[in-house]
C-alpha cells in the first residue's frame, strides 16, 4: 500500500472525524453546563436537518435564509424542552433526566416520520460533489466544509466559555446547590445549553443531510458522536476536536486494513471498540474533569 | 421617631413561627422565630439535625431544592414578606447563604468562582474591583487565584465560598458551619475576617454553628435550636454564662452526671 493512499485516508478520516465533532460540540455543550448525556441530541440534529428542508422546499425559502430561520426556531426549542421536560427533574437523579433525553429522542423520530415520512430527501447544498484535487489526493468539498463548519464553532464556544455567561454555564455543571445559593439561574443556564446545542444541531443537521440524505437515520449520528464525545472527555469541547479527528483517522484506515479480513463492516465495530476501550482504560476521556480529590 | 430611626430599628430579617415540611411529611422545624437587628452578627446553635440548617434554607429559598417548604408563619427581609419568594430574586434582593460544606466551584478557579457570582448586571469595571476587595480581606486566595478551586485547602475553600458570596452584595450573609473540619487558628482567622466584614460594611451576619464557643466570641446575640424549636435567645454574654450552654455546647460547667442530664431536659421541655 502506498503512502499517498494512506495519506488520502487518513486525511479523508480526518475530515469525517470532524464532521462527528461538529455533532458532538451539542452533546458537549450540554454536558459542560448540567452534567448530563443529551441522548436526544440525534433526534435534535434529524429535526433540524427537516426543519431547514421544510422552510427551503416547502415554504419555498432561498437556503441563506431558511438555515439561519431554522437555527433560531432550534434555539427557542431547545429553551422550550428544557422549561418542559428538564424542569421538573432539575435535582433529581441524572439517571430520570437520561431517560428524558431518550424519550425525546425516540418522541423525535416518531414524530418526524409522522410529518414528513421516512423518505429520504436531500438538501442540495450546492457545493458541488466533484472531489477537490490537492496533489494526487482526493477530498470530499463537503467534508472540507463541514470541517470548517466545525472549527469555527470551537472557536466560538472557546470564547463563549470564558465569558460571564460561559463561567456561569460552567458553575452550574459543577453544582447546582452552590449555583442557586449564588443566585445563578439554573434553570436559565440549562436552558440556554440546551438553546446552543440545538443551533449546532442545524449545523450538523445540514451537513450530514448533503451527506447522506435527511432521514430518520440521521438520529443514529447519537452513537458515533457519543464515542466522540465521551473519547474526548464528555465536557471539553476541545476534547470533541481532537477525538473526533483520531476516531475519524482509526476509523478510515482502520476499516481499509480490516475490511477485506472480515468481510466489511468492520467500521461499527471499530467504532465500538473506541467506545469501550475509552470507558474501560480512561473513563474521563483524553480532557475530561477529573472528579477532583484532595489527600 | 423620626423615619430614618424607625427603618433603622425594623430588623434586617424577621421569622415569625415558621414551620418547614419536607415531602410534605417530614416536619423540620416546628414553628421558629428568629430577628437578626440590622447590622448586627446573630448566631444559632444547637446539635447535629436540630434545624438549624434548615432555618437558612427557609430564609434563602434553597428548600425547594431539597423538596421542601414553609408550611406555615412568614419571613421578613428589610421588611419584605419573602416566605415564597424564589432563590434567585432573594440574592438579588440582598441574601446570601453560603452553604454547609463549602461547596465552591471545583473545576473553576477562584477568580472564576467570583465571576460566576457576580450579577451580571454588575460592570466589568465594578466587579473587578469588588474582586480586589475580597482578595484583600482573603490575601491567601490571591495568591491562589488561578488554580482550579478544587485543590485548595479547606480553609482556602471556605473563605473562597465566603468571597463568593460577597460577590454578590448581601445585606444578610448567612454562613452554615463555616468552621467545619478547619483547624482552630484557621477558624479564629475567618471568623475575624467576618467579623472585620461585619464592622466594615455594616453587613448583618447570621452564623449557624456547632462550635458555639468560637461562635459566641463574635456575636452579639444568639438562638438555641433543639429539635426544631428555639429553646433559648439572649445576648452572647447570657449565653457563655448560661450553666446549661456552658455544659453541653462550651463543654464546661460542673461535670456532667446523670442529674444534670434530666434537669437540662426538663428544663428544655418547659421552654419549648
Amino acid at each position: 500500500m502506498d503512502l499517498i493512499f494512506l495519506t488520502e485516508l487518513a486525511i479523508n478520516g480526518a475530515l469525517t472525524g470532524l464532521l462527528y465533532s461538529l455533532f458532538a460540540i451539542g452533546l458537549v455543550l450540554i454536558y459542560k453546563a448540567s452534567s448530563v448525556p443529551n441522548l436526544a441530541q440525534g433526534g435534535l440534529t434529524m429535526l433540524a436537518a427537516y426543519v431547514v428542508l421544510a422552510l427551503a422546499r416547502d415554504v419555498g425559502m432561498p437556503l441563506w435564509v431558511a438555515i439561519p430561520l431554522a437555527a433560531l426556531l432550534m434555539f427557542g426549542l431547545g429553551f422550550g424542552i428544557e422549561r418542559v421536560a428538564l424542569r421538573r427533574l432539575a435535582g433529581r437523579p441524572v439517571i430520570m433526566i437520561l431517560m428524558m433525553t431518550l424519550g425525546l429522542d425516540i418522541f423525535l423520530r416518531g414524530a418526524t416520520l409522522a410529518i414528513w415520512g421516512g423518505t429520504s430527501r436531500s438538501v442540495e447544498l450546492g457545493v458541488g460533489y466533484d472531489p477537490l484535487l490537492l496533489g494526487d489526493i482526493f477530498i470530499s468539498r463537503i467534508h472540507l466544509v463541514g470541517a470548517a463548519v466545525a472549527i469555527a464553532l470551537f472557536g466560538a464556544f472557546l470564547v463563549f466559555f470564558r465569558s460571564r455567561t460561559g463561567i456561569k454555564l460552567r458553575a452550574i455543571a459543577d453544582d447546582y446547590m452552590a449555583s442557586w445559593s449564588v443566585g445563578i439561574s439554573v434553570e436559565r443556564g440549562v436552558g440556554l445549553s440546551w438553546a446552543l446545542a440545538s443551533v449546532v444541531a442545524v449545523a450538523a443537521g445540514v451537513i450530514w443531510g448533503e451527506i447522506q440524505g435527511v432521514d430518520q437515520a440521521l438520529s443514529l449520528l447519537l452513537l458515533k458522536g457519543l464515542t466522540v464525545a465521551v473519547l474526548g472527555g464528555l465536557d471539553s469541547i476541545l476534547g470533541a476536536i481532537i477525538a473526533g479527528i483520531i476516531l475519524g483517522i482509526v476509523e478510515n484506515v482502520g476499516a481499509e486494513f480490516l475490511d477485506p479480513l472480515v468481510g466489511g463492516g468492520s467500521r461499527e465495530l471499530i467504532v465500538a471498540a473506541v467506545l469501550i476501550l475509552t470507558v474501560m482504560i480512561r473513563p474521563h476521556g483524553l480532557f475530561g474533569r477529573h472528579d477532583i480529590e484532595r489527600v | 421617631m423620626s423615619i430614618q430611626e424607625k427603618s433603622e430599628a425594623l430588623p434586617i430579617l424577621s421569622m415569625n413561627s415558621v414551620e418547614v415540611l419536607y415531602d410534605n411529611v417530614m416536619l423540620a422545624i416546628k414553628g421558629v422565630s428568629i430577628q437578626v437587628p440590622r447590622g448586627d452578627m446573630v448566631a444559632l446553635l444547637g446539635s447535629n439535625g436540630a434545624g438549624k440548617s434548615t432555618t437558612l434554607k427557609a430564609i434563602s429559598g434553597l428548600l425547594k431544592a431539597e423538596r421542601g417548604r414553609v408550611s406555615r408563619g412568614e419571613i421578613r427581609f428589610d421588611g419584605t414578606d419573602i416566605t415564597e419568594m424564589l432563590a434567585q430574586k432573594r440574592v438579588e434582593m440582598g441574601i446570601c447563604h453560603v452553604i454547609e460544606g463549602r461547596r465552591v466551584f471545583e473545576h473553576l478557579t477562584p477568580d472564576e468562582n467570583l465571576t460566576a457570582a457576580a450579577p451580571m448586571s454588575m460592570s466589568r469595571s465594578a466587579l473587578n474591583a469588588e474582586k480586589e476587595k475580597i482578595y484583600t480581606y482573603f490575601p491567601r486566595l490571591a495568591e491562589r487565584r488561578n488554580s482550579a478551586a478544587g485543590y485548595l485547602s479547606g480553609g482556602e475553600q471556605q473563605m473562597l465560598a465566603i468571597g463568593r458570596a460577597l460577590v454578590t452584595q448581601p445585606r444578610l450573609l448567612m454562613l452554615d458551619e463555616p468552621s467545619l473540619g478547619l483547624a482552630p487558628f484557621l477558624v479564629e482567622e475567618i471568623f475575624g475576617i467576618i467579623s472585620q466584614i461585619n464592622r466594615q460594611e455594616g453587613m448583618s451576619v447570621l452564623l449557624v454553628e456547632q462550635n458555639a464557643l468560637a461562635a459566641l466570641e463574635i456575636v452579639s446575640e444568639g438562638y438555641l435550636i433543639e429539635n426544631g424549636r428555639v429553646v433559648m435567645h439572649g445576648t452572647a454574654e447570657a449565653l457563655k454564662a448560661n450553666s446549661d450552654i456552658q455544659e453541653f455546647y462550651l463543654g464546661g460547667g460542673e461535670g456532667t452526671d446523670f442529674h444534670n442530664v434530666k434537669h437540662y431536659s426538663r428544663r428544655k421541655r418547659w421552654l419549648s
